[in-house]
């Protein structure tokens, strides 16, 4: 479980030139492992977005290295840089980056498309996709159409239609309301349990924050505070159930206490909504 | 994604704006379509001056005049004011081809065949044993050598021979009623030409009794044609009875011929027309006749042609100009594929492939739309001003002319395409992502 996925080491990067330049990132130091589901936290203009481009290698650093799989990307060429991000990754972004003409599920297909899988391949894989976000009755709906709740989950279909390794997500529940969001946080969360897809989410929303392995926060481009919550949770959790324990023993009763944990151990997600 | 990818979503983006890649390919298609019916005008001639000259052969035949004719006809044309010299006109009243020049002409290396004609004519023919009087306006001679008449009938009039022989236009041979299956049947039928003698007929009382009737027999039946011009053909024996029988009590050296023709050598054709020179007389073979008719056309076509480069050179500005437009618009498209791992060739590919398309549509539409035209024009020009001339057609469409001019102007869309693909191609996706 604690295989290691991406490790950074000493990452800057500096936008524009002379009189406009700035540093948005000033010396990042990060381990994530497969698996783990990490929440990118900090201020408006801190560099979140920033570094989870360099992360998901959209854009190259000034300084520093990445390296993924224990291979350093500045040493890639272009070429294996877009298949990587085809194969390995998946968007999710928080404007609903798609098509807004196409139907939703070419929208869903194209990353396939790019890939080159055949037509009827790519047609099954992203009919999947979508049944896991449960929109497959959309299909051939125009994007556009869709409510803005529906066009995040369509582009979590095209984040997952690869199998991706990693999903990286900018504000995936930003521009919806708390229900909605909640709906997206649970279908993420339950792909990161299932198929144990890592999970890199940059959000403002800090209870989503909370629901991740592992916070990191940044402030003016540097890390700030890195909590493994997992841990914590794990830790919490331990001395929750000792404190049952003891309550249990202290009623003495026959109590069902397989239905009090369930409560007490508050499950984030239930699996079978999501489907 | 593979090419049919590229090609059916190049296409489906131009679907997209349709307005905008509608009057795209309005303009590609006005410069295709004037390209493509000159070339076909182009080929029409050019197949119809082969067929001609395939019918009438005729490497090796000159026709000759004295060099002084020419000029004079020259001189007729002329507005030029020039003094006048009394040497030079006496010089030049010398139109005839003279006995020394013939003799000249008869010992250049490679003439096979030197006949000065002097003038012929017949008033009317009339088969032998028929009433029926039909009017000749114009005999021709068929001179000797390989010179072909476009035939429909029977075989050519041999200016080899002793007999007196004529081959008939095709609309002669249907007034005397002989026409479509039975045209056969007129072969070999004996013919009278009625021969006028020119001072006899001052004489007489009744013009009839000064026309010789001559004999002659029918050899073949020609097809209406450009070169095959005006009237009927006899060999050469015939059209010395009939100069002979025109000319009669007239002194000879006013009979003298103002052409001929000669059968020479093809391969020495030109240092025959030199020496030709030397001696005083202009030669021309049928390939300078048709020469001059073809290089008309030619500039002509060469103009319109031009016209239509033109028209494709504003049509591919048209085409950077969409496609600009069009890479503009979907920046945030271009910033998603690439984001998802879309290569700058592909995207460059796309774009490109799209310019590519805008050219395949404008010359397909050309070649539709100046396929009906050309095929209206044909139809038009068939039944009036080239009635004449059957074998005729204007405008000829040939596949590698068109397929060839389509790949030229796909191949000048993708030039146009070259400059906004790139610009696609090159944009960050991280910025296209950030664009709104
Ligand atoms: N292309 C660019 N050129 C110049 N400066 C940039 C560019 N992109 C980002 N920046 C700057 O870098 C800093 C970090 O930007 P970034 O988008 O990473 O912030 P963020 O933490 O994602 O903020 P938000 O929460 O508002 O999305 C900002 O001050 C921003 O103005
Ligand atoms: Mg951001």
């Amino acid at each position: 479980m604690t295989e290691n996925l991406l490790t950074v080491r000493g990452l800057h990067k500096v936008y524009g030139k002379r009189d406009s330049k700035f540093e948005a990132l000033r010396g990042i130091n990060l381990k994530i492992n497969r698996g783990e589901s990490v929440a990118i936290v900090g201020k408006s203009g801190s560099g979140k977005s920033t570094l989870m481009h360099l992360l998901a290698l959209l854009d190259r650093p000034t300084k520093g290295e990445i390296l993924l799989d224990g291979t350093n990307t500045s040493k890639l060429k272009q070429r294996q840089l877009n298949k990587l991000r085809n194969k390995e990754f998946g968007f999710v972004f928080q404007q609903f980056f798609m098509n807004a003409n196409d139907t939703v599920l070419n929208n869903v297909i194209l990353p396939l498309k790019i890939a080159g899988v055949s037509a009827k391949e790519r047609k099954r894989r992203a009919m999947h996709a979508l049944t896991i976000v449960g929109l497959e009755s959309k299909a051939k709906n125009k994007a556009s159409d869709l409510s803005g709740g529906q066009k995040q989950r369509v582009c979590i279909a095209r984040a997952i239609v690869n199998d991706p390794a990693v999903i990286f997500a900018d504000e995936p529940t930003g521009n919806l309301d708390s229900n909605t969001g909640a709906k997206i946080e649970e279908i993420l969360f339950s792909l990161n349990r299932e198929k144990d897809i890592t999970l890199i989410i940059v959000t403002h929303d800090e209870e989503l924050a909370e629901k991740c392995d592992r916070q990191i926060r940044i402030t003016d481009g540097r890390i700030t505070s890195d909590e493994d919550i997992a841990e914590e949770r794990e830790l919490a959790e331990m001395a929750q159930e000792e404190k049952e324990e003891r309550h249990r023993k202290h009623l003495s009763g026959d109590m069902d206490a397989d239905g009090l944990r369930d409560d007490a151990t508050v499950s984030h997600v239930k699996v079978k909504e999501v489907k | 994604m593979k090419a049919l990818d590229i090609i059916k979503e190049a296409n489906q983006s131009l679907l997209r704006n349709k307005l905008r890649s509608f009057l795209t390919i309005l303009a590609i298609f006005i410069g295709s379509f004037v390209i493509i019916i000159s070339t076909g005008i182009n080929a029409g001639v050019n197949d119809f001056i082969d067929k001609q000259m395939n019918s009438v052969g005729g490497e090796g035949y000159l026709e000759i005049m004295n060099t002084n004719a020419t000029q004079q006809a020259a001189a007729m044309f002329s507005s030029e004011v020039q003094e006048y010299s009394e040497e030079e006109e006496e010089q030049s009243t010398d139109i005839y081809i003279t006995e020394e020049q013939i003799e000249k002409a008869k010992k250049i290396d490679g003439v096979k065949s030197f006949d000065a004609l002097p003038s012929a004519k017949a008033e009317y023919l009339q088969l032998v044993g028929k009433d029926k009087k039909i009017k000749v306006a114009h005999i021709n001679l068929v001179p000797r050598g390989n010179l072909n008449m476009d035939l429909i009938a029977g075989r050519k009039a041999d200016s080899d021979s002793d007999n007196y022989e004529i081959i008939l236009t095709q609309e002669i041979a249907e007034a005397f009623g002989y026409k479509g299956d039975s045209l056969d049947d007129i072969l070999g039928k004996k013919i009278y030409l009625a021969i006028p003698g020119t001072i006899k007929c001052y004489t007489v009382q009744k013009h009839s009794d000064c026309q010789t009737k001559v004999e002659a027999e029918i050899v073949g039946v020609q097809a209406p044609g450009v070169l095959a011009m005006a009237g009927s053909r006899v060999n050469v024996a015939l059209w010395n009875k009939m100069s002979e029988i025109n000319n009669e009590g007239v002194p000879k050296e006013n009979t003298l011929a103002v052409q001929a023709t000669a059968d020479v050598d093809p391969d020495k054709i030109d240092d025959i027309k030199k020496e030709m020179e030397d001696i005083g007389l202009t030669s021309m073979s049928l390939e300078d006749e048709i020469g001059s008719i073809k290089t008309f056309f030619d500039a002509m076509l060469t103009v319109l042609k031009i016209f239509g480069g033109i028209a494709l050179v504003a049509a591919s500005i048209g085409i950077i100009n969409t496609l600009l437009m069009s890479v503009q618009e979907r920046t945030r498209e271009i910033g998603l594929d690439k984001a998802l791992g879309m290569s700058n060739g592909r995207v460059f590919a796309t774009f490109a492939i799209e310019a590519i398309s805008l050219g395949f549509w404008g010359s397909l539409f050309g070649i539709i739309v100046s396929f009906l035209i050309g095929q209206a024009v044909n139809f038009v020009t068939h039944e009036t001003i080239l009635s004449s001339l059957p074998t005729f057609q204007l405008i000829i469409f040939r596949a590698v002319d068109l397929i060839s001019i389509t790949l030229i102007i796909m191949l000048i869309a993708l030039l146009a395409g070259v400059l906004p693909a790139r610009k696609a191609s090159k944009k960050d996706p991280i910025d296209s992502l950030r664009y709104e």
